[in-house]
Order: C-alpha cells, then sequence, then structure tokens
C-alpha cells in the first residue's frame, strides 16, 4: 500500500514534469532563430537576399518611391488626391509618405550591414569567392539605399559648393542591440556620395557579370557589374562630376559587364513578360504573391483600369511644353485613355498595366539611361557638340521616331542646344520611372508649369533648392535623436 | 471507503427503527412575511428522513418517536432547527439570509465568503447581463463595478470592448483583464481577420453567466500571477439546483437605430461651400448640381439616410434547470440576431450549454460545464470606420449632390457635376454588393473530478479547452470601390484557434476551536496555439461563381500561418487563517514560467499578502447606525504575460523578393527579457449602515516596473518597426473607489434601491528608456513625469477675427496666424505685428498633463424600483475628466479635397468681426487642420444606457395556466447620453486595445439605441 502511494506519487511526479515541459519549451516552426541565419550556405544566400527584399518594400522600390519622384516633377498629377500635399510640396513633417522612405531605406541599408557581418562572422559556410560575391551585391543594396535616401531628405548636390550641406546619416556598421552609437548626425552630401561611390567601386570590383545566364531572372533582379556601373554613372551624373559619368557609361555601353541592347519597340521593356529582356540592366521584381499591394502597387496608382490616381497632364503630352516629343514619337502609344466616366477625360500611361496581378517590376536601371547618361556626360565634357554624344542620343530618339529624319551636328547651334536635346529626350524616355523631378533639380531647374488635382489649376513654381521641395526627416526620427538628427529647414 | 459503509449501516438501522414507531407531523414553511416558501428541506435531525416543502409551503413528514427535532432549509434562508413537541402542527418561520454576508465570492480556485473576504472584489450578478441587447456580455459591464472601466468602441458589431481594471497597467503590453470562465481561460480580443472586427466574446451566452467576479486587488488577483496585472474576471455559469424541472423561457425583439448623429452638408450646402472654398482661392467653381438620374429633380443625397436602417432584434432563450441531491443539471438553448443600424451589418448567435454535476459517492464528485456557439458576424465588406468605403467615412464624405442610382437603375458611380475629383466610392454600392462575412464555431468545455481524501481535504483535477474554428469569407464585386482595380477579389480565411489548461488543487479547509484554517496548493498548465489558411482569388471570370479555384480568377494564392504559440507551467498555493472570525489573513504565490521567455528568466514569482479585521465584532463596537465594518489592506505583486509568443528571441523570417526565397530579421530578440512586475497596495473597508446601506471604499497605488516595453528606436539602428522589446521604465497608479448599495424604500408594495459607484484613476510615467525617450501612440505621449498618454498637440490660437485666419500658438506661447494666400514664404506671420516668422510645426506640439483620454472620474448609477407588479429600472454610466480628439470633425472640415463636410464648415468666417472657430474657406489651406487642439474635446459624459420597464402577472392569475412566472417588460439601451462632445461618441476608439493612442475619435460608428419588448417565462 505504501509501495502504491509512494509510485503513484512519482508517477504524478513524472506526468506534471512532461507537461511543464510541453508548455514551455517551444520552438517555433516559423520562425529561425538569428544564430541560425547564416550556418549554411543556403541560409546565408537568403539572407543576403533579405536585403533585396527590404529595398522592394511597398513604401519604397517597389513603386513608392518611383512614384514620388515623378509626383514632385510636373508630368503628372494627383487626379485622386491619393498624395494629398505631397505634390504641393506642402508636406507636414510626420508626413507618412516621408516616414515609410527613410524608414524603409534605412531598413534595407541595415539589413545589408546584417548580412555583411553575418557573412563575416561566418567564415567557410560559403566559399571565400562567394563571401565576395555576397558582400558586393550587400554594398550595392546600401549604396542604393543612400543615393535614394540623400536625394528625398537633402538638397541635390551642387545646392551648395563643395556639397557641404547636410545630408543623411551613412550607417555602415551592425548593430545588434539598440546601441547609442546608431544615434549619428546627418553627413554631409558630399560625404554620403563619397561613400555610395566607395560602396560602388567595391561591389563593381566584386559582383558576376551574371547569375547562371544574361537573361536570367537573377540576373535581372540581383546586382551584377552592369547595375553597379549603371548606378555608379547616375550618381556621378548627379553630382555633376561628367567625365567619370562619361567613362563609367561607357564601360557599360562597350559590353565590358555584359550585352545591353534597346528593344526594338519603346515598349518592349514593360508589362508582363517583357521585364528580363535585353534592355533592362536592374529592376525590382514583383509577383502575383509579392507585391505592394492595392493601395501601392504601380499599376494601381498609374493604370487606369486601376485606381488611376496618377494622370499624365498636358505640360507632358503638349509640345509647347514638351518641345522635344514630337507628334508621330512612338513613346506616345505608351499614353492611353480612360475607360469610365471618371477616368475617360484623363491620359495614363501604359508603362504598369499588370492591373491584374499587380506584379509590374519597378524598372530601377534601364540601357537607355545609360545611353542618355553617356549623351549627357560625354556633351558636357566636350568642348564644342560632341558627335558621340549626338550618336547616343539617336540610339535612343531613333527607336521612337522611325520616320523622322536622325540628328546630327548640325541639328544643334550650341553644346546648351545638345545637352538641352538630351535632357529633353530623357525626361519622354524615362518618365514615370523615377527620374523626372531630381533631373529638373540637379541641372539647377525650376518645377513650372505644374498641375494640381483636377489637372486645370497651376501650382505655384517650384524654384531649385527651395525649402520643400526636399522631404522632412520624419518628425519622430528627430525627437527620438534627441537634438542629434537636424530637421530640413521650413518643417 | 470503511466509514461510509458504517453510515450505510445507520441507515439502515435508522429504516428499521422508523417501520417500528412513526407519527406524521404537518405544517407550513413561511418567510417572516407569512409567504409560503416552497421547496424547502425538512429533515428530522440525526436521520436521512426528509421531505420538501409543496407550492403553498406545506410539508408532511412521518418521524420516529424518538426524534427530537427537524432542520429546515432553503436557498437563502438561514438553516434552523425545531423542536418536535406533542403536536402534529407546526408553523415555521425561516429568516432571509443578509445575502451580502452569505454571499460566496469566486477565487480563482477556490470560493470565499464575501464576509470572510481580504481582498478587493467587484461582482455584477448576471440579471444585470441577461435579456438586454447587448453584442457580448462584457459591453453589460459598463459602470456596474467601481474602478472597472468598460469601453465600447464603436457601434460596429464586433467592435473591442476595452476593459480597464484601475487604468492600465503597462505601456507596451497588453492591460486587458484575464477572463477565466469556469476555470477555463478564455481566448478574447478581436478575431477578425479581414476587415472588420470580431469580439472574441460575443460567443459567450450573456443568458448563462450566473455572475461576474472582478479581482482588483493583487491578493485577489494574484492567484493567477504572472497574467494577472490588468486584474481578473471569473464568469460563473449557471447550475441546477436539486428539485422539480424548471423551464424558462425569455425573448425579447425590437429595433435598433444610430443613437446620435453627425451632420454633414446637403446638396445645395456643400456646391455653395466648395465653390466658395475654390473662388476664394482664385480657383474656378468645380462643384455643381444636376440632375444625374434624370428623374427631373436636382440630385441631393443624404447617404447616412441611405446607409442607416432600423435594424430588427430578436433573442430567445430557453433553460431547464434541475437535479436531484446527487445530480444537478443546468442546460440552455440560445438564439440572437442583431441587425445593427448599418445596412449589412449583422451578426447572429446560436448557443446551446450543459452544466451538470453528480455525487458518484459520497467521497467522489465529477461535472462538465460545456458550451457550444455559432455565431455569424455579417460585416462591412470593405473595410469599416475611417476606410475609403468604409461606414461612415463613405455616408459622411461622399459627394452628396449625386445621386445612389443612375437613370437605368444601376449603382450611380461618377462624379456628376463636380470637376474635382475624390475617391469616395457610392457608400451604398460598396455596402451592398461587397461582403465580409465570418461564421465561428467554438467550443468552451471544462471537466472535473473531485475527490474527498479526507475530513476537509479535497484533490481536484479539471481540465480545460476553448476551441475556436471560424471561417472568414469576404468578396469585393469588380463593379466598385476597392474590387474596381482588380476586377474582383474573393479571400477566405479559416482560423483555428485553441487553448488547453490542465489543473491539480489540493483544498484544506478546518476549524479548530476559534481558529479557521484554509490551505491550497496546486499545479496548472495552459497551451495556446492558434493558426490560419488564407486563400485569394484576383480577377474574376464570372462574378456569380465566387468559388475560389484557379479557373475562374486570373490569380490564386494561399498562405498558412501561426497566429498564437505559446505556453505557461504554474505552481501556487495558499493559506488563508480567521480568529475568531475577527481576525482575516491570507497569503498567496504563484510561479509561473512563460514559453515567450529566456530559459533563463522564464519564472516569475507572484506572491501576495493580505488582512482584514472585522471591528464591528469587536465587543466594544457598539455603533447602532454602522452594525458591520471591516477594514482589508493587501499588496502583492503580479505579472504581465500579454506579450507575444517569442519577445525574447531573436528570429529571422521566409521572406519573398518576387520569385526569389529570402529570409529577414523578424524580431531583434533579447534574452535579458524578464517578466514585467506590477506591485499593489491596497486598503479598504466594507460597511453596513443601518438596514442595509451597504459601503464599500477602496485607496490602491499601483507600480509596474520593468516594464516590457516596445522602446522606439531610431531608424538607423535598423530593426523591424523600429523597436526592440526592453525591460524598461516604470508607470504609477493611484485612486479612490467608492461603491455604494442603498435600499432607499422597501416595503412589501414598494421597492426602490440605488446602486452607485465611482473611482478616481490618475496614472503617471516614472520613466521610459535610459535616454527618458517619449513614446508615442496616436496623438498621445508617454514622457516621464507626466500623467498616461498625455495628448500632445500645438495648441489652437482660434480664428482671427480680423483677418479669418487660422491661429496657433508656438511653443513659447507666441501666436502666429496663416495665410495660404500669401507666397510660400511669407504664410505664416505673427498675429502681434504681423511680421513673417518661421511656421507653426510638430515642434511646436506641447504635452497637456491634464488632457488624457482616461476619464478622472467614472463609474455608475443603478436605480430600480418596484410597486406591486410593476418595475422599473434605470442603468446610468458616467465618465467625467477625459478627452478624445476629434479626428473625425478634423476629416470633415478639410479644406484640401473635396470630399463632404461637417456642417461645422458653415460657421467659417467671411467678414472682418465674425467671431468663429471656423476660419476663411480656402481651397487647398492645409493648416488650420493640423492635429492640434482644435479638434481635442472634453469627453464628459452621462449615458443612460437601459431603461427598462416591466409589468409581472399576478401569481393568482398564472397558477391556473401552471406558470410560475410571467413578465413582460419594455427596454431600452442606450437610451440617451449627455454630453457636449461634438464627434461621433464620446467613448470612440480608434485604436483598439493599446494603452497609449487612445481616445482617438476616428469615422467609428455610432453606438447602436436599441428598442425592444421582452416576455420572460418560467414553468
Amino acid at each position: 500500500m505504501k509501495k502504491n502511494i509512494f509510485n503513484s506519487f512519482i508517477l504524478a511526479g513524472v506526468l506534471l514534469a512532461s507537461c511543464q515541459k510541453e508548455v514551455t519549451e517551444i520552438t517555433p516552426p516559423d520562425r529561425l532563430s538569428s544564430d541560425l541565419a547564416f550556418s549554411t550556405a543556403q541560409k546565408a544566400e537568403t539572407s543576403v537576399m533579405g536585403a533585396y527584399n527590404a529595398l522592394q518594400s511597398a513604401d519604397y522600390l517597389s513603386g513608392r518611391a518611383l512614384v514620388y519622384i515623378d509626383l514632385l516633377g510636373n508630368d503628372i498629377y494627383d487626379r485622386t488626391n491619393f498624395f494629398g500635399d505631397l505634390p504641393r510640396f506642402n508636406l507636414l513633417s510626420n508626413a507618412g509618405f516621408a516616414g515609410g522612405l527613410w524608414n524603409a531605406g534605412y531598413i534595407s541599408i541595415a539589413t545589408a550591414n546584417r548580412a555583411i557581418a553575418g557573412l563575416a562572422a561566418n567564415p567557410g559556410v560559403v566559399t571565400a569567392a562567394k563571401a565576395k560575391e555576397l558582400t558586393a551585391e550587400c554594398l550595392f543594396i546600401r549604396a542604393v539605399s543612400s543615393f535614394y535616401l540623400v536625394n528625398f531628405f537633402a538638397h541635390p548636390y551642387n545646392f551648395t559648393a563643395g556639397a557641404t550641406h547636410l545630408g543623411i546619416p551613412i550607417v555602415t556598421e551592425n548593430f545588434t542591440s539598440n546601441d547609442p552609437a546608431a544615434n549619428k548626425p546627418r553627413s554631409t552630401v558630399a560625404q554620403v556620395y563619397t561613400a555610395i561611390i566607395s560602396d560602388l567601386t567595391a561591389a563593381l570590383a566584386d559582383l558576376p557579370a551574371v547569375y547562371g545566364t544574361a537573361a536570367s531572372y537573377a540576373s535581372k533582379t540581383r546586382a551584377t557589374k552592369a547595375a553597379a556601373a549603371a548606378l555608379l554613372a547616375r550618381v556621378h551624373l548627379y553630382k555633376g562630376d561628367y567625365a567619370n559619368a562619361k567613362s563609367v557609361s561607357l564601360n557599360i555601353i562597350n559590353g565590358q559587364y555584359g550585352t545591353f541592347a534597346l528593344n526594338a519597340s519603346p515598349a518592349g521593356a514593360f508589362g508582363p513578360a517583357n521585364y528580363e529582356t535585353a534592355e533592362s540592366i536592374w529592376s525590382i521584381p514583383n509577383s502575383t504573391t509579392d507585391n505592394p499591394n492595392t493601395n501601392n502597387a504601380l499599376p494601381q496608382h498609374y493604370f487606369p483600369g486601376g485606381r488611376g490616381d496618377l494622370a499624365i497632364s498636358t505640360n507632358f503630352r503638349d509640345i509647347a511644353t514638351n518641345p522635344y516629343f514630337a507628334v508621330d514619337d512612338r513613346r506616345r502609344n505608351l499614353i492611353i485613355s480612360g475607360t469610365t466616366s471618371a477616368t475617360a477625360s484623363s491620359f495614363f500611361t501604359n508603362k504598369y498595366p499588370d492591373i491584374a496581378t499587380r506584379s509590374d517590376w519597378a524598372p530601377i536601371l534601364r540601357y537607355a539611361e545609360v545611353l542618355l547618361t553617356y549623351a549627357e556626360a560625354s556633351a558636357q565634357v566636350a568642348t564644342g557638340i560632341d558627335v558621340d554624344a549626338v550618336a547616343k542620343l539617336n540610339l535612343v530618339r531613333d527607336r521612337a521616331r522611325v520616320g523622322a529624319p536622325q540628328y546630327t551636328i548640325a541639328s544643334f547651334a550650341t553644346k546648351t542646344d545638345l545637352i538641352n536635346a538630351i535632357l529633353g529626350e530623357r525626361r519622354i524616355e524615362l518618365a514615370f520611372e523615377g527620374h523626372r523631378f531630381w533631373d529638373i533639380m540637379r541641372v539647377k531647374g525650376t518645377v513650372t508649369n505644374k498641375f494640381d488635382g483636377d489637372g486645370v489649376t497651376v501650382l505655384p513654381a517650384q524654384a531649385f533648392g527651395a525649402n520643400k521641395s526636399i522631404l522632412p526627416i520624419p518628425q519622430a526620427e528627430v525627437d527620438k535623436s534627441a537634438g542629434i538628427l537636424v530637421q530640413n529647414t521650413g518643417y | 471507503m470503511r466509514k461510509s459503509l458504517t453510515l450505510l449501516c445507520f441507515a439502515l438501522l435508522s429504516s428499521l427503527v422508523l417501520l417500528a414507531q412513526t407519527r406524521i407531523i404537518k405544517g407550513r414553511v413561511a418567510d417572516e412575511k407569512g409567504n409560503p416558501l416552497p421547496g424547502a428541506s425538512v429533515q428530522v435531525r440525526g436521520t436521512k428522513t426528509g421531505t420538501t416543502t409543496d407550492a403553498e409551503g406545506n410539508f408532511s413528514i412521518a418521524v420516529p418517536t424518538t426524534a427530537k427535532s427537524l432542520l429546515v432549509s432553503s436557498l437563502n434562508y438561514v438553516n434552523k432547527e425545531f423542536a418536535i413537541g406533542n403536536g402534529n402542527t407546526l408553523a415555521i418561520t425561516l429568516k432571509a439570509n443578509d445575502a451580502s454576508l452569505e454571499e460566496v465570492v469566486v477565487m480563482g480556485y477556490s470560493t470565499v465568503r464575501k464576509t470572510n473576504l481580504t481582498g478587493s472584489v467587484a461582482k455584477v450578478a448576471g440579471t444585470e447581463i441577461e435579456n438586454r441587447p447587448n453584442l457580448s456580455f462584457d459591453q453589460a459591464l459598463a459602470g456596474k463595478a467601481a474602478g472597472v472601466q468598460v469601453n465600447t468602441s464603436s457601434g460596429l458589431i464586433g467592435a473591442p470592448v476595452n476593459i480597464r481594471v484601475r487604468g492600465a497597467s503597462s505601456i507596451s503590453s497588453g492591460s486587458q483583464p484575464l477572463i477565466v470562465m469556469d476555470g477555463v481561460p478564455l481566448i478574447q480580443g478581436d478575431n477578425g481577420q479581414l476587415y472588420n472586427p470580431t469580439n472574441a466574446l460575443a460567443d459567450i451566452n450573456p443568458n448563462d453567466i450566473e455572475s461576474v467576479e472582478i479581482l482588483k486587488d493583487a491578493s485577489a488577483a494574484s492567484i493567477y500571477g504572472s497574467r494577472a496585472s490588468g486584474g481578473v474576471l471569473m464568469i460563473t455559469t449557471k447550475k441546477g439546483k436539486a428539485g422539480a424541472p424548471k423551464i424558462s423561457y425569455n425573448t425579447y425583439f425590437g429595433y435598433s437605430q444610430p443613437a446620435r448623429m453627425m451632420n454633414v452638408l446637403d446638396g445645395p450646402q456643400y456646391t455653395s461651400v466648395i465653390n466658395s472654398m475654390r473662388t476664394n482661392a482664385g480657383l474656378t467653381a468645380s462643384a455643381a448640381n444636376g440632375d444625374y438620374n434624370g428623374d427631373g429633380i436636382t440630385d441631393n443625397t443624404d447617404w447616412q439616410d441611405k446607409v442607416y436602417r432600423k435594424g430588427i432584434t430578436h433573442d430567445h432563450q430557453i433553460g431547464i434547470s434541475g437535479g436531484s441531491e446527487r445530480t444537478t443539471y443546468y442546460a440552455s438553448l440560445g438564439f440572437n440576431d442583431f441587425e445593427n443600424y448599418i445596412i449589412v451589418n449583422r451578426q447572429k448567435r446560436a448557443a446551446a450549454r450543459l452544466n451538470l454535476t453528480t455525487k458518484v459517492t459520497n467521497w467522489f464528485e465529477i461535472g462538465i460545464k460545456s458550451q457550444f456557439t455559432r455565431t455569424t458576424l455579417y460585416g462591412l465588406g470593405s473595410g469599416t470606420g475611417a476606410a475609403l468605403s468604409g461606414v461612415p467615412f463613405g455616408p459622411l464624405t461622399a459627394y452628396p449632390n449625386v445621386p445612389v442610382y443612375d437613370a437605368t437603375g444601376a449603382y450611380y458611380i461618377g462624379n456628376g457635376g463636380n470637376t474635382v475629383a475624390q475617391n469616395t466610392p457610392n457608400p451604398v454600392a460598396v455596402q451592398n454588393l461587397n461582403y465580409d462575412t465570418r461564421d465561428n464555431r467554438r467550443f468552451i468545455n471544462s471537466v472535473y473530478g473531485e475527490i474527498s481524501l479526507l475530513k476537509g481535504l479535497k484533490l481536484k483535477s479539471q481540465y480545460n479547452t476553448d476551441m475556436q474554428i471560424g471561417f472568414t469569407d469576404q468578396y469585393w464585386d469588380p463593379a466598385v470601390g476597392d474590387g474596381q482595380g482588380l476586377a474582383g477579389v474573393a479571400q477566405t480565411v479559416a482560423t483555428d484557434s485553441r487553448v488547453w489548461s490542465w489543473f491539480n488543487t489540493l483544498n484544506y479547509n478546518t476549524r479548530f476551536g476559534d481558529h479557521e484554517l484554509g490551505a491550497l496548493a496546486g499545479a496548472e498548465y495552459t497551451k495556446s496555439y492558434a493558426t490560419f489558411n488564407y486563400i485569394f482569388g484576383l480577377g474574376l471570370n464570372d462574378p456569380l461563381i465566387r468559388i475560389i479555384a484557379p479557373a475562374n480568377y486570373g490569380t490564386t494564392g494561399a498562405e498558412n500561418g501561426i497566429d498564437v504559440n505559446n505556453g505557461l507551467a504554474s505552481y501556487f498555493g495558499g493559506i488563508n487563517y480567521g480568529y475568531k472570525g475577527k481576525y482575516l489573513a491570507s497569503f498567496n504565490i504563484r510561479s509561473d514560467a512563460y514559453s515567450g521567455f529566456g530559459r533563463t528568466n522564464r519564472w516569475g514569482y507572484f506572491p501576495s499578502g493580505s488582512a482584514a479585521w472585522k471591528i464591528s465584532q469587536e465587543s466594544f463596537w457598539k455603533s447602532r447606525l454602522i452594525t458591520d465594518l471591516k477594514l482589508r489592506a493587501s499588496y502583492g505583486i503580479t505579472g504581465n504575460s500579454n506579450i507575444g509568443n517569442y519577445p525574447s528571441l531573436a528570429t529571422f523570417a521566409p521572406t519573398q523578393y518576387a520569385n526569389i526565397a529570402s529570409l529577414n530579421l523578424n524580431n531583434p530578440g533579447n534574452s535579458n527579457l524578464r517578466w514585467e512586475q506590477t506591485g499593489q497596495f491596497d486598503v479598504g473597508f466594507d460597511m453596513v449602515i443601518g438596514k442595509g446601506i451597504n459601503v464599500v471604499i477602496d485607496y490602491y497605488r499601483k507600480k509596474t516596473k520593468d516594464l516590457i516595453l516596445d522602446n522606439p528606436i531610431l531608424a538607423t539602428v535598423g530593426f523591424p518597426g523600429n523597436t526592440i522589446t526592453e525591460n524598461i521604465g516604470s508607470i504609477e497608479a493611484s485612486g479612490f473607489e467608492i461603491a455604494l448599495n442603498v435600499p432607499v424604500i422597501n416595503k412589501r408594495d414598494f421597492k426602490w434601491n440605488i446602486s452607485f459607484n465611482g473611482a478616481t484613476n490618475k496614472t503617471k510615467v516614472i520613466s521610459t528608456n535610459a535616454f527618458g525617450n517619449d513614446i508615442f501612440g496616436g496623438q498621445s505621449i508617454v514622457r516621464p513625469g507626466y500623467n498616461m498618454s498625455a495628448f500632445y498637440l500645438i495648441r489652437w490660437a482660434g480664428v482671427n477675427s480680423a483677418n479669418g485666419m487660422p491661429t496657433f500658438l508656438d511653443v513659447n506661447g507666441v501666436a502666429k496666424q496663416y495665410d495660404h494666400s500669401a507666397p510660400a514664404a511669407n504664410r505664416w506671420t505673427r498675429v502681434s505685428d504681423g511680421a513673417v516668422t518661421t511656421a507653426i510645426t510638430a515642434a511646436d506640439r506641447v504635452v497637456l498633463n491634464d488632457k488624457t483620454p482616461y476619464p478622472k472620474f467614472f463609474g455608475g448609477l443603478s436605480q430600480s424600483f418596484s410597486y406591486k407588479q410593476i418595475d422599473l429600472s434605470f442603468d446610468m454610466q458616467y465618465s467625467l475628466g477625459a478627452y478624445t480628439f476629434n479626428n473625425t470633425l478634423q476629416n470633415l472640415v478639410l479644406m484640401t479635397g473635396t470630399r463632404n463636410k461637417s456642417v461645422e464648415i458653415l460657421k467659417a468666417w467671411t467678414k472682418a468681426g465674425d467671431q468663429t472657430d471656423v476660419p476663411r474657406l480656402f481651397f487647398g489651406e492645409n493648416q488650420s487642420t493640423l492635429g492640434s487642439t482644435r479638434f481635442l474635446e472634453k469627453a464628459d459624459f452621462v449615458r443612460m444606457r437601459n431603461i427598462q420597464i416591466g409589468y409581472t402577472l399576478p401569481k393568482k392569475l398564472l397558477e391556473k395556466a401552471k406558470i410560475a412566472n410571467l413578465r413582460v417588460y419594455a427596454q431600452v439601451q442606450n437610451a440617451f447620453t449627455i454630453t457636449g462632445y461634438k464627434g461621433m461618441d464620446p467613448e470612440s476608439n480608434a485604436n483598439g486595445n493599446v494603452n497609449i493612442g487612445l481616445g482617438i475619435d476616428a469615422f467609428r460608428p455610432y453606438l447602436a439605441r436599441t428598442f425592444t419588448f421582452g416576455i420572460n417565462l418560467g414553468l
């Protein structure tokens, strides 16, 4: 009897202990402990892919960032007032648009830094060569984000002599806790550009030219030598360093990083099945199951069959205000009108037509841009009218204007005329791909003839360097920094 | 076992004796007023012989000649022993129990007589919950218990109900109390999957509830340790009583309407206001009235009128209870159908319950309490509240100068004569064409066995489950609103949530001499798990076929995931000691291990102690005024496990870079994370004044430290959501509570009773993180040294009557005005001298320390009257000192777009000298509508929650029909609210169940006012 009682106590004890273990020792089946994130070659690579995924944020490069750059420009207007005061240069310092960009930008930088640190801390998990390559991808991603952030939140490079005005905080280390070292002041724009150029130069050296084949999905969506070079060319161009912009873009044109070419049609790089052509250098992909959803997708904003928030203004369509956009330009075929009673009287771009799955890719670096960057840089550094610049300009222009005579040196009276023609071509060719406003600002232009949501009311002109031509540093961040982060003037 | 055999022998023996010599005694049992007491038990002392009284209170019993006395007992009456004299008839009178003293209070794993209570516990009777048109029982608790704030955040079905016991006890973690029903920890919170919230507590049938006990102080709640910081709600469901079966049928039916309305511009007003805004800004007029449905009449649509209706509601409840000496049962069937005043919004609930207990032997009892419910919620198809297609956003902002239908009878989808577009879709169309329906099935069950090991020592083992399976079926029509751009969308979400817990307790109670001792030891294991399966289809081929199959959609996809996955292991014990019934003390301790913490910090220990002194039982106590007085004091520590599944674990989660698999940091983790602790001190007294005036007064002070805080960090650190979970900061709260029950008149034919409760609460932030950083939520701030969640806003300084410009105070108190017509650089000027100055910005926000979303004084006042067969009751709830940010109004006076506006805008400044709070109409002017104190309003209110008038048919009339009781009644729920608040409702809360950021009224649907007529029938 005594033994039975004793045994039943033992039994009860065992039962209770097993219960305790069952309820307290829980391993999440849907997560991975962070110690394991770089523990195998496959995990290390997918962790690096996480940095691209951060770029693909709905608030950022999968569409919204491109939309903002065009909305601040004068070729589209916010037909449904979806973006409130953003296109009116009248945001408040707590504006969600600015907060979304800032957060997504720094998350992607941190994700890249985390992957760089993770690869370094787990040597031998991948080969040394592979580690170099993966690290280069991270450097590229860090440079991409720094470039977009510095242009959204700081005035253009040439705002002050030597770009000594405030840029953004430069973050290159990996934080694993709430480290006070992360509270960094804003570096100058010059320092930020130096960091970007250094990251891109390093990436260019170590990145592969292709992943598998030149036309593979990965070759168009992951960083390649061509992608790093194309962005580097743009960075030099924005900086006003035309000599370097010219030499870097020439390397791409010369096929040093792979073969790229314009498609036969100006529409050939857009819409389903056209994302991986030879014209595309680097895009942010979207898919049926991974896209910015109903509120943020490019087609939802741009396509009339979607919400059609963003309509093309007369400023873009009229030859009077867009003098290089001839009536026979084939790129006019990319302009469509709406079909519902609400959209029928407005015009829209057909560059993002995949409203069915909302998976239009965001074109970030396209070969046409490289040609135009080369043309502009080459025209700038030349003393007279540069033949080579005219030739590269023709490559882009001829495709759209099959019937019209080619430009020759004789077409331009001055070097400035040529540069204006290149900038005019750039406006048309790269329209609605996130270039317009910055292309105005980097050459100290003024945004004029910009329309409010009704497409009729003209908004006040926005001059180069005007206070609210750059976005506010998110007020929450300024508050959290306890005085370290300085707000932009006017907010 | 041996003992029971002996008993059996005695019984046999006595029945033998009985056969030999008996006599018949007849009698009648009545109360002090002479009313018969049916069902009273009459037993011969020292024998098993007994009987019960009939409907007239009469009994007849054969007693042995040797018998000396009869024991007479009846529920709610004091048991009494009557000597058997020589006579053969007895007239027996029983004294009513003083209910307040004999009441039993459920305290976690044991019960305590209310008179022996040493902690602070409030009790709400089931009669205050049942038969009322509430969507869930928690709504009925509003104003019922001192210090318990119950906020129904909107009139939308399924809207979250926030319960705060003694204010917020945390910043980032949950402050909702633990809810335990018959020992089962309930799944609570929002079950909503897509666009509509679903209150998990709506699955409980309010008519099954016998009582709700609210454990407020640490000594009462700490037996639930780590889950008790927000207090504990103990729900006890009804059970059967020995006796003949009782059958009840309760029903009500009626209708609902919006309890109040905000007015927006009608067609002509709209056109005129918009065009004034445009022309004042030098723009072309953009609005025009017209006839767009071809009926020959200029269109003028009141969208609120089109989207609201009289919703029909009805409720049916059948209850059967009864039992024998050994077995009791309670079974119920309930059906409730509530149509909201918003078209398409509806909830149907069918519930069945069986509670059964049986004494298998003298030493072994088993029981089961189980319920099955099916709740169907018909939500708004494409969003609630402030969503573009939501209600009330749609009806408040849609163009009023367009029709509902076009000339062909189809929904009108166009801008009418308005040339500046806005994107509010046709509110009637989106409600009727889209849907979001949730079908919930819930099974809550507990089974137990209890063994009496020795005298006073009981071993109980109880296994609990709460299982919920839900299915959400959602559809966006391709014709309108959100579905338009996507060519139609269908989505389904299947959810499966389950909580099991198993507890084993040893309870020991004994008395020796003047000493009374109780002891408890136990172990409990709890595991919670919830998972979902999500399927969507985009781009319908045939809108009539909605089943999500690849053939019928352009795109289909699926995803599954885990929402809840955690467990708790607990060991607890307690001792209660009483000496002479005057000096009472108790001590409890619970230790909990939570799966979500790192192994080293997993265990938390939560002790509490309390003492009470029944001073009125001392011989020196002579007061006749105060007949009963008990002083109480307690201190204890509770925790908060409402902190997510894996807060301490650094994890990566699989993600997608379109077609490329990726892995991203999901939680930075913190292996040092440990329990958040709330230490609470409570002192109070329970008092009875004269004949039955009950007074309970408490003062408490609680301090929560090591807060598990979502510490807001800089984006440059690079963690998801810009937060990391850390143990930092502390908050402190204190308050007074008073509960009064006054039987003002207590005559046989006329009774009047008043119950009043009130509470104060002041919660202060002591510290946040190492830098003393602010934490923001909604329009509120958490800043050390200031009140919890104080509003943080720019100060509005009114409209300059000279020029119609909006004016604000900057952070230094300098008044600045804004002129949108000036060049961008010159828009801001000083009011004093007109000099150009810097803009008012977020840097000009100030902490409004005395303005928080938490009331300073709140509670309820209930009154009941009865005169002969008529009864009347009023239930009032009040709240004073809270503020609400009227974001709805802020949006309805925006001048940057062409959505419809509030009638407030008609007060706009037009000429010098106009005294108004609405600046000059000017299209594009966006500064007057900054988040400022312009929209911060006092949210004081007194709400008549329920008025009920009933008539009980006289017994004599009913007896012939064999009806025990029949009452007919009429009631109004949310009859009226007295408030100066101008928005949707002073209690509106757009941010759900949070601690900071409450008090934002952002297009929350109005509460419903419900009129019903009902019948209570008992057989």
